[in-house]
This record gives structure tokens, C-alpha cells and sequence, in this order.
């Protein structure tokens, strides 16, 4: 029997009416689509090509634009991203990944397997991740449109981390531009299959990157750096504001919504303003003086030894962290407490020893007289400068002669490739995700750490499978750093960053920034 | 006016090809090799070979000059090295801005420089005339940058009335485009509107003395009428001149006016090009600015001869 | 005209100069500008050679745990983000703004002669040497400057030299005019008639005679000089930033002018002042040596 009309109508107004009030109550916490999200840089990057370069700015940069086989959770452990899982085959040495179907790349081309192999052909001749992934390959065949076969030389505890890792990643180009571009040639054509494509590269004034709207997301939640991706800005506008107190300022007065790389000293002003909060990042950077091994006065052991006992760690973090305890953190480990499966607590280690006498022993031992040692810095990292002028001072005062030379971070980018042009540079090194990653420990990377007992180790490591033996080795490797000094680790240093109240959905747990799944408030 | 407009030119085209000259003098003051300055130690010998001959620099120094001059005559100012694109392009794109921040100080300087020197000359010897000359004279002391900052710090960051910095273009938002514009023209406006001010108040003095003010007076004109009617209209002449080597040191000033207040001009575009070794973009501004200033001296003379037709016959 | 009655006219010039003298320096001293430039340009030259005694601390002895301190008893300036005491980067950061300014102003004064003077006797020269003046006067002086600071590098005495070529042109049209000026008098004229050699002539009459727009000049040269480089400084591509300069000082003091406005502020007084003091001394010297003379 129909029911009356007048129940029926009531019925469907109060339907309408939940409906309403519901999606009311939805919305009141759910993402807003649209706007402009200005973010303040520090400056340009090098490069907009991840295979080219370990830069951080462009580390953040490209990782919106592209996306790599792998990436790494909130417990930095591998997970698929354009991949859609591996099968590896029991003696180890074969992995089978089969590719997503129906990524497409910005230009509407579909990602199959020919443009993978390129691709990381090319990222492994030229990232430092790279190549020593691919020092234990024998061979990448595509199998089919979408399986890709990777054959070892021997097991490696390496693969899916190295295809994991964010900075200097193994992105996933077209093959026409993998091919068309050397790999120590920048790549001067920004295709990939992120959520963001590069709308407009304006030097100096921005970096405009939109939202692409035929992006595949993976129907996971977002998890880390992976998972599921959402752009809910529409554009995303990078502005290079190389002085930090107009960066600050702008986040401030609402110029812009986000800024990174910011000097401490503000904290306390950005908490107190209303419109506006400060984000503390661990880890940031740990501090290095990278040592130049291949010629010039720093090939003698015994000086580096020097410069290690000679320098007063914390009161240089102090400084540099503007006097707060709270953002910096002494700690001689060399993965950083966040990085919990490779952090040591090793006792012994000469690190920190701030020993003028041992100091000045060591340097008479080394034979040094007195020559000046080119010390390179920048002001764009103040916090390099900051570390490079009080540690001038402190190695000064036991004898070293150094030559502080103030250059632009492009500048000394460059000039750390060549050998002649200086004996130390200053750098902060990010945090690496498995041991076999820590640059400075390579032959490759500027610096040019050569020492046989090193490289042994490393690649013991990268063949080691069982993660106990694997700590072993890396405990051993660690003794073994403050013993040859490659490079002089200071300590670690946090990171400040500023947001508008209006920025939700960031996730600040992650060491560098990441604009999808944000969105801003209206 | 003819006759004038042909001479000035032709006068101009020697003092063109010196500063043409000069430029590319430049980039051979450097010490070393350019191009492996320019291209970093990670370059290749095939890339040195292949920009030393882009550049011309494996010819003789005489037919490089030849050359230079003739890539200029034809508007082609080199490739910029970090920035990919040519320099041309790159000037282009950074002309905007630093034009609206010296036509808009040039504005500021002449809106409190010609009203305080036209009153201190008026009121003379009061102390109206020497508290103006005082400002003035610090404004031509105190260091526009300091001042830049200063003003930043107040009113940006203590008082939170204007945003401390960046740029808006007029095309895209002209209301906002003021708010930015207003504390950088005034720090580097204020600076020039001393020496227009005190240029000013000269001329205005000479004139008062003249005759036909004092026959103005008798005949029983007001002061004020006498002052700005008269007065004022031949003084604005030698002011004229002044303004065109005031925008000579504003293209200066604008370098680091644009530097404090993070405006894309220019002026940051030469310090960026100089960090990154960048020299074809250095070159590049150097000519465009120099160039610019000799065009409006130009054109100041050719106004001033307008105004005053006893020049022309000179 | 006899030899005799030139040599006449020679000994009456100059017998009547040290008559002149002290009336001349009593109108200098009766000039008020001129002794309030010369005092405070007299304070800082103390400041100068004396800032090791008059300052407090080491200028580049860091002190991180006494940073951004405000004005004490300990500090009288205050201290800039290492530590460092800013009473004594000021006073130090006097002696890089003096030397540059001195050796400027000496090397735009010596340049400016020689360049002037060839154009002023010779008139063949004269047309070339005109051109590649107003050349080099059409480059913004700060933005000539930096670019020869780009093209040699940092440094104290490249910081000079670029300087001194940007300003050398003025001087040079500057005593170029006065020597056309001089030329053309009648006792000079007969004295070349009489075959008195230019040089002669250069040094007896013309030079004298330029001292006082030299003077002049110089005044606002240095005072150029020494706002162009603090600028260099600002920029960084002056002298490296660890060394003691205003430039530098009030460069580093911006990064903190929140937290810490004393920084910037004092070396920004100190410039303020001490190009006050040369323009006041230009200025004075100026209306004494002749109200219509217009230096640029």
C-alpha cells in the first residue's frame, strides 16, 4: 500500500534535512580544494633534474614533479610507489618488479617498462645512490610492457632502499628525455608522473608548478612520503627569497603561506603571532667540514686527526642553533637518533674531545708549518658560515693558518668537484637511510674518501644481509671514521620552519617538505 | 631644433662605442680564464672549446672587439650561463620592475625635493629655510640602505603598516602593487630629493633676485602669486637637468634598494649574475644601464632646449 | 711684453699670496661648515688610528656565548650575533672606510690630474680623452664599481681601485676645465709666447689654482668612497665579511634586526656622520672657494 503523500514528502525533507546537517558536520574538517600555495626558498636550485644532483632544494623540489619504483614510509622503510611490488627469487639475485598500469606522465604518455630502464640507467651513472646500487647489477631487462627484471652480481641488502630514497632519486623520466640527456648533463625537460607539473620556471622570481589532474594516486592513505597523493592546491608557487629575515617576515605578514631554512632566532616571535606557527624539523642537518682527500695539504691523516681533537663542539651548536638547547643535539652517532635502525651508542669515539694538547701534538706530528688551509663556506646556509668562522677561530688558537673563503652555494657546489680548489668544505649532511648511503663515505662524492679499510666495509655492507651482522659492520665502519676522518662530524642541528595558520594537512613528521595532501583553509 | 637634435646625436655615438668598449673590456680584467671561471671546474674541454668559441674569445683581442660591436648592433647580448636563455631575454623579463621603483622614487624625490627647496628659498635665511636644508642635508649623508632597513624595521615589522618586502606588478594588482612599492621608493626617493631640494632652492633664490619678480612685486602682486607663478616656472629649468643625473644614481641606488626588498629587478639580477659567475649577464646590465643614462641625458638636454631656446644656438 | 714685466706680474701674483694667507684662512676657519666637517672628520681619523687603544675588545674575537647582547656597561655598543663587540667593529671598520677613502680620494686627485691636464694642452688628445671620460661617467658609479669587483674579486685594494677608476673622470673634467680656463689668460699666454715651457706653466699657474676645486672634490670623493664601499660591503662583494667593515657590520646586523637593531644601527650612524662631516667640509670649502662652482 503507498504511503500518504504528506508522510512521503516529510520523509524526504527530513532525509534532506540529515543530509544536510551532515554534510555540514563533514565539511567542516574536510579539505578545501584550490588556491595558491606560496612557499618561500632559500634560493634556486642547481637543477630541476633529480638524477643531477644531492641538493636538497632540489631534493624537495622534484619530488612533487616525479616519483621513483620505491619510497619510503613514516618508518623510512621502502614501500612501491610507481612499482606495484617486487617478487625476488630465492638465491636472492633476480627481483621482478611489475610496474602500476596506467600511470601517465605529464604529457599524456603511459609509464611502461622502456621508460623505466633508461631512466635508471641514467640515475645510476650519475647519483651517488645510484651507482652503488648498480656496482652490484648485472643487468635491467624489461620483460614486458609493464615487468621490469633486475639481475644481481651478488646479493645486495640495498635494492629497494636505494630505489627508495628521496634525494638524488631514481625518478622515472619519459624515455625520450632520458635518452636525450647525458647523465652529466642537466636535464632541461621536467616531465615525470607526480601529482604536480612544472607550469613555469621564472629565475629569481618563482618556480610555478599545477596540479595535474590526470594523476593516478595509490589508494592507500598517505604514509611517510608515500602512500596516496592529493593535490589540493592548485598551484604551487616557489619563491626564492635568499635573505631569511624577509623570509620570516613574509610568513608573518601573510606574503607567504609557508617558508623553510629559517634562523633560529625567530622562534619566539613566530609563537607568539596569531596568524602564524613555527614547525621545529629533526632531523635538519648534521654538520660536516668535508676534507679534501685527493690532493693538497688535507691528505695527511694526521692534520685531519688535528682539526678533530682541536674543535669544542657545543658552544659552535649553541651558536649556530641562535642559543637554544632546544634545536640543536650533540650526539657522535652517525645516523641521527630519528634514523632508529642505524643509530650507535658508541663510547671511545674522538669525537668532541676538545683537546688543545692533543690538538697541537697532532699537528706537529703532521708536519705542518703553518700553510694556509683554503677553507670553503657560504652565507646562503648561514648555519655553514656560522660553524666555518667559529671553527677558524677555535682551530686558530692552536696553530692552524686558515684561509676562509666566502663563496655562493652554486659556486662552491661546483668548485668541490675540483680538487685543486680547495683543502675543506662545509656542508650539512641529511639523514641517509642505510648505511651504504652516507656519501661522504664513497669515492665518488667531492672529498673523495679513498681509504681501502672504508670502501671495504661499505661494500661489505651493501652484500650483508642479516640487519644484526649489518649493525656490526656498521659500528665497526664508525670506529673506523673517527679514526681515518674523512670528514669532521660537528653536531646535529634542527631546523625551523614557519606556516600560516591556514596550511592544514602538513605533515611535519617527515625531514623535508611536502606540499600534496595539503590544503589550505579558506 | 633640427640642427640641435643631430648634433646631440652625433655627439652621443662616440661616447656609445667607449662604453661598448669598456664592457667588453671586462670581461678581460678577469684573472685566470673566464671560461673555466663561467663554466666551473666540472665543465668538459669540449664545453670550454665550444663556449671559448661562442665567445669568440679564440680570435685576436681586435676582431673580438669588432665582433662584440657587431653582436650588439644587432641586439644579440650572449647567452646567460646559469639561467639557459639569452641575455636579452633575461633583461627583459627583469626591466619591469626596477623602471616602476625609479619612476616611482624619481616621483617621491621630486614631490618633497622641489616643494622644500621652492619654500626654503621663499622663506630665506628663516628657520623654516634652514631646518629644510638640514633634512636635506642629512638625506644626502644618511646611506640608503641603512635607511631601507630602518624603515623596514619600523614601519614593516614594529608597526606591521606595509609588507616588509617583495613586488607586485602594476599590470596584475595596482592597489597592491603601491603597498609594496611605497617604503622602497621612499628610501631610495628621499635620498635624491636632498640635491633636488637644495638644487632647487638655488635657482629659486636667483630668480627672486631677478627684475622682473621685483617689478612683479611692485605691481603689487602677492607674494605667493610672485613666488609660484614666476618664480617657480623658470626655476623648474635647471631642476630639469638635475633630474636626469638623478636618474643616473637611482640605477645605481635601485641595485641595492631591490636587494633589501627582494624585488626581481635588474639590480638583483647583476648581484645574482655576479655570485654565479654569470659575466655575459653582467655585461648585459652594465651596457643596458649605461646606455640608458646617456639616452636620458639626451633626452634632458633636448627638453632643456625646448624650454630654453638660447641653448640650441650654442 | 718684456720678460721683465712678466716676471714682475709673476713676483706681484705671488707676493700678494702670502698676504692673502691669513685673511684666507681666517674666512676658513669663520666658516661654520667647514669647522663642524673638520672636527667630526678629525674625530673619526682619531678613532681610526687609535681604535686599538679606544676599543674594548678584539673586533673579530668571537664570543658565542655573549651574543646579540644590547648596549652595556661591558659592551658599550652592544654585540652582533657571534659575540662580537660592536663598539670596536666600529671603531676598527673606521680604518677600511678611511684607507679606502684617502686612497681614493689621492688616486682620483693623481689621475684626475694627469688625465686633466693632457686633456687641457693637447688638443688632439683632448677629443679622445673627453669621450672615454664621459664613457666612463656614464656607468652608475656603485653599478661600475660592482661589476669590477666581480670581474677581480673581493678584496681591500680591488675594492680601491675600482673605486678609483669610477670617480677618476670627474677630477679629470674637472681640472681639464681649469686648465682651459687658466689657458686662456692673458699672463699665461704671454708666458708661452715667451717660450715657458707647459710644464712650467702647469706647475707655476695652473695647479695652484687647482688646489682649491681639489680640494673640493676630494672632500666629496671621499665621502663617495666611503658610502660606496660600505655598500660593496652590504652587497658582499667588498672586503670578505669576516673582516671589520660598516658595510659588513651593518650587513650581518640585518639578518637580526628584530632581536637585535643595535647592530646595524651604530656603523649606520658612524657612516652617517662621517660622510656628513665630509659633506659639510665640501660644502664650506665650496662656498669659499667660489659660490658658482657646481662639482658633481
Amino acid at each position: 500500500m503507498a504511503r500518504s503523500v504528506p508522510v512521503r514528502k516529510a520523509l524526504v525533507a527530513a532525509v534532506a534535512v540529515l543530509l544536510v546537517i551532515f554534510g555540514a558536520v563533514a565539511g567542516a574538517g574536510a579539505q578545501s580544494k584550490g588556491g595558491v600555495l606560496r612557499v618561500g626558498n632559500l634560493g634556486e636550485p642547481p637543477s630541476l633534474d633529480a638524477h643531477w644532483t644531492t641538493a636538497s632544494i632540489t631534493e624537495t623540489l622534484t619530488n612533487h614533479i616525479y616519483e621513483g619504483l620505491y619510497s619510503l614510509d613514516s618508518s623510512n622503510k621502502p614501500i612501491p610507489m610507481l612499482a606495484e611490488g617486487v617478487s625476488v627469487s630465492k638465491d636472492g639475485l633476480v627481483y621482478t618488479f611489475k610496474l602500476r598500469q596506467g600511470v601517465k606522465f605529464h604529457n599524456g604518455k603511459e609509464m611502461t617498462s622502456e621508460d623505466v630502464i633508461p631512466s635508471l640507467a641514467r640515475w645510476g651513472k650519475q647519483s651517488p645512490y645510484g651507482k652503488a646500487l648498480f656496482a652490484q647489477v648485472a643487468d635491467w631487462k624489461a620483460l614486458d610492457k609493464y615487468t621490469v627484471e633486475m639481475k644481481l652480481k651478488e646479493k645486495s641488502a640495498i635494492v629497494l632502499i636505494s630505489l627508495a630514497v628521496p634525494s638524488n632519486f631514481g625518478a622515472i623520466y619519459p624515455k625520450e628525455i632520458a635518452e636525450k640527456f647525458p647523465p652529466e648533463v642537466k636535464a632541461t625537460e621536467y616531465i615525470g608522473t607526480g601529482p604536480f607539473k612544472l607550469a613555469e620556471w621564472k629565475p629569481d622570481q618563482y618556480i610555478r608548478m599545477v596540479r595535474f589532474d590526470e594523476y593516478k594516486s595509490r589508494a592507500e592513505k598517505p604514509n611517510g612520503y608515500g602512500g596516496g597523493k592529493t593535490a589540493y592546491v592548485d598551484e604551487i608557487r616557489w619563491v626564492p627569497v635568499p635573505e631569511v629575515a624577509t623570509r620570516v617576515a613574509q610568513v608573518e605578514t601573510g606574503e607567504l603561506d609557508f617558508a623553510d631554512d629559517l634562523n633560529l632566532d625567530s622562534y619566539d616571535r613566530l609563537k607568539k603571532n596569531p596568524n602564524a606557527h613555527p614547525i621545529v624539523s629533526k632531523p635538519y642537518y648534521w654538520l660536516v667540514a668535508v676534507m679534501n682527500k685527493k690532493e693538497g695539504l688535507m691528505t695527511n691523516q694526521k692534520l685531519r686527526q688535528a682539526w678533530q681533537a682541536a674543535i669544542d663542539i657545543e658552544p659552535i651548536m649553541k651558536n649556530v642553533a641562535g642559543g637554544k638547547p632546544e634545536f640543536y643535539r650533540m650526539d657522535s652517532s652517525l645516523a641521527p637518533v630519528e634514523i632508529t635502525a642505524w643509530h650507535t651508542k658508541l663510547a671511545g669515539l674522538p669525537w668532541n674531545e676538545h683537546n688543545k694538547d692533543k690538538a697541537k701534538r697532532l699537528l706537529k706530528e703532521s708536519g705542518y708549518k703553518g700553510e694556509p688551509i683554503r677553507f670553503m663556506t657560504t652565507q646562503e646556509y648561514k648555519w655553514m658560515y656560522d660553524f666555518a668562522l667559529l671553527t677558524k677561530q677555535q682551530l686558530e688558537d692552536v696553530g692552524f693558518n686558515i684561509d676562509l673563503q666566502v663563496v655562493d652555494w652554486a659556486t662552491l657546489v661546483k668548485r668541490r668537484n675540483n680538487s685543486k680548489e680547495y683543502d675543506v668544505f662545509t656542508t650539512g649532511m641529511g639523514a641517509f637511510y642505510d648505511p651504504t648511503h652516507h656519501i661522504y663515505l664513497t669515492a665518488g662524492w667531492p672529498g673523495w674518501t679513498t681509504d681501502e679499510d672504508i670502501l671495504k666495509l661499505q661494500s661489505d655492507l651493501a652484500r650483508e644481509t642479516d640487519p644484526k651482522k649489518r649493525m656490526a659492520l656498521w659500528e665497526q665502519q664508525t670506529r673506523q671514521f673517527y679514526e681515518k676522518v674523512p670528514v669532521i662530524r660537528y653536531g646535529d642541528l634542527f631546523g625551523l620552519r614557519a606556516a600560516r595558520n591556514t596550511l592544514k594537512g602538513f605533515n611535519d613528521k617527515t625531514e623535508r617538505v611536502r606540499f600534496y595532501n595539503v590544503w589550505l583553509e579558506k | 631644433m633640427g640642427p640641435y637634435l643631430l648634433r646631440r646625436l652625433a655627439a652621443i655615438v662616440p661616447v656609445l662605442a667607449v662604453v661598448v668598449t669598456i664592457v667588453f673590456l671586462l670581461i678581460h680584467l678577469i684573472p685566470g680564464d673566464p671560461v673555466s671561471v663561467m663554466l666551473g671546474p666540472d665543465a668538459t674541454p669540449g664545453q670550454i672549446e665550444a663556449t671559448r668559441k661562442g665567445l669568440g674569445l679564440d680570435r685576436p683581442i681586435y676582431e673580438q672587439l669588432v665582433g662584440f660591436y657587431g653582436r650588439i648592433l644587432r641586439g644579440d647580448l650572449g647567452q646567460s650561463y646559469f639561467l639557459d636563455r639569452p641575455v636579452s631575454q633575461a633583461l627583459w623579463e627583469r626591466a619591469e620592475p626596477t623602471m616602476v621603483l625609479m619612476l616611482s622614487a624619481l616621483v617621491v624625490a621630486i614631490a618633497i625635493g622641489v616643494p622644500s627647496g621652492t619654500v626654503a628659498a621663499a622663506c630665506r635665511g628663516s628657520a623654516w629655510d634652514r631646518g629644510l636644508m638640514l633634512i636635506s642635508l642629512l638625506g644626502v649623508c644618511i646611506p640608503g640602505f641603512w635607511l631601507s632597513l630602518n624603515f623596514i624595521y619600523f614601519f614593516a615589522v614594529r608597526l606591521g603598516w606595509l609588507p616588509a618586502a617583495g613586488y607586485v606588478s602594476v599590470l596584475t594588482d595596482p592597489a597592491g602593487a603601491l603597498r609594496y612599492m611605497v617604503l622602497p621608493a621612499f628610501s631610495l626617493g628621499f635620498n635624491q630629493s636632498a640635491l633636488i631640494a637644495r638644487i632647487s632652492r638655488s635657482c629659486m633664490l636667483e630668480v627672486l633676485q631677478q627684475d622682473y619678480i621685483r617689478t612683479a612685486r611692485a605691481k603689487g602682486l602677492s607674494h605667493r602669486a610672485v613666488t609660484w607663478v614666476h618664480a617657480f616656472r623658470n626655476a623648474l629649468v635647471p631642476v630639469v637637468t638635475v633630474i636626469g643625473i638623478t636618474t643616473a644614481v637611482l640605477i645605481g641606488g635601485a641595485v641595492v634598494t631591490e636587494i633589501v626588498f627582494n624585488i626581481p629587478g635588474l639590480g638583483r639580477l647583476i648581484i645574482s649574475a655576479i655570485l654565479r659567475r654569470d659575466y655575459p649577464v653582467v655585461q648585459g646590465v652594465v651596457l643596458v644601464t649605461a646606455t640608458a643614462y646617456v639616452l636620458i641625458n639626451l633626452g634632458v638636454d633636448l627638453l632643456y632646449a625646448m624650454i630654453d631656446p638660447r641653448i640650441r644656438y650654442d | 711684453m718684456t720678460e721683465a714685466a712678466v716676471d714682475v706680474l709673476a713676483s706681484a701674483a705671488a707676493a700678494g699670496a702670502p698676504a692673502m694667507r691669513p685673511r684666507w684662512l681666517r674666512r676658513l676657519l669663520a666658516n661654520r661648515s667647514v669647522v663642524t666637517g673638520a672636527l667630526i672628520l678629525v674625530a673619526f681619523v682619531l678613532a681610526a688610528v687609535l681604535a686599538g687603544t679606544l676599543s674594548t675588545h678584539n673586533p673579530t674575537r668571537l664570543e658565542p656565548a655573549s651574543r646579540l647582547q644590547p648596549p652595556s656597561a661591558r659592551h658599550f655598543l652592544g654585540t652582533d650575533e657571534f659575540g662580537r663587540d660592536v663598539w670596536s667593529l666600529v671603531l676598527y671598520g673606521s680604518r677600511v672606510s678611511l684607507l679606502v677613502g684617502v686612497t681614493t680620494m689621492v688616486l682620483t686627485s693623481v689621475g684626475g690630474i694627469a688625465v686633466g691636464l693632457v686633456a687641457g694642452f693637447s688638443r688632439r688628445l683632448d677629443t679622445v680623452v673627453m669621450r672615454v671620460m664621459d664613457g666612463l661617467m656614464a656607468f652608475p658609479a656603485i653599478l661600475l664599481a660592482i661589476a669590477l669587483m666581480a670581474v677581480r674579486g673581493p678584496g681591500v685594494w680591488n675594492v680601491i681601485f675600482a673605486l678609483s677608476v669610477v670617480y677618476m673622470p670627474r677630477t679629470a673634467m674637472l681640472i681639464r676645465s681649469t686648465v682651459l680656463s687658466i689657458r686662456e689668460l692673458d699672463y699665461v699666454q704671454a708666458a708661452r709666447a715667451l717660450g715657458r715651457e707647459d710644464a712650467g706653466i702647469a706647475a707655476r699657474h695652473i695647479l695652484p689654482n687647482c688646489v682649491g676645486p681639489l680640494l673640493v672634490q676630494g672632500s666629496f670623493v671621499f665621502a663617495y668612497a666611503i658610502l660606496a664601499e660600505a655598500i660593496l660591503g652590504f652587497l658582499g662583494v667588498g672586503v670578505p665579511p669576516y673582516v671589520p667593515s660598516w658595510g659588513n657590520v651593518i650587513a650581518s646586523g640585518k639578518n637580526v634586526i628584530r632581536e637585535a637593531f643595535w647592530v646595524s644601527l651604530f656603523p649606520g650612524v658612524a657612516l652617517t656622520l662621517a660622510g656628513l662631516s665630509l659633506n659639510l667640509l665640501g660644502d664650506g670649502l665650496r662656498d669659499l672657494l667660489d659660490p658658482r662652482l657646481r662639482v658633481q
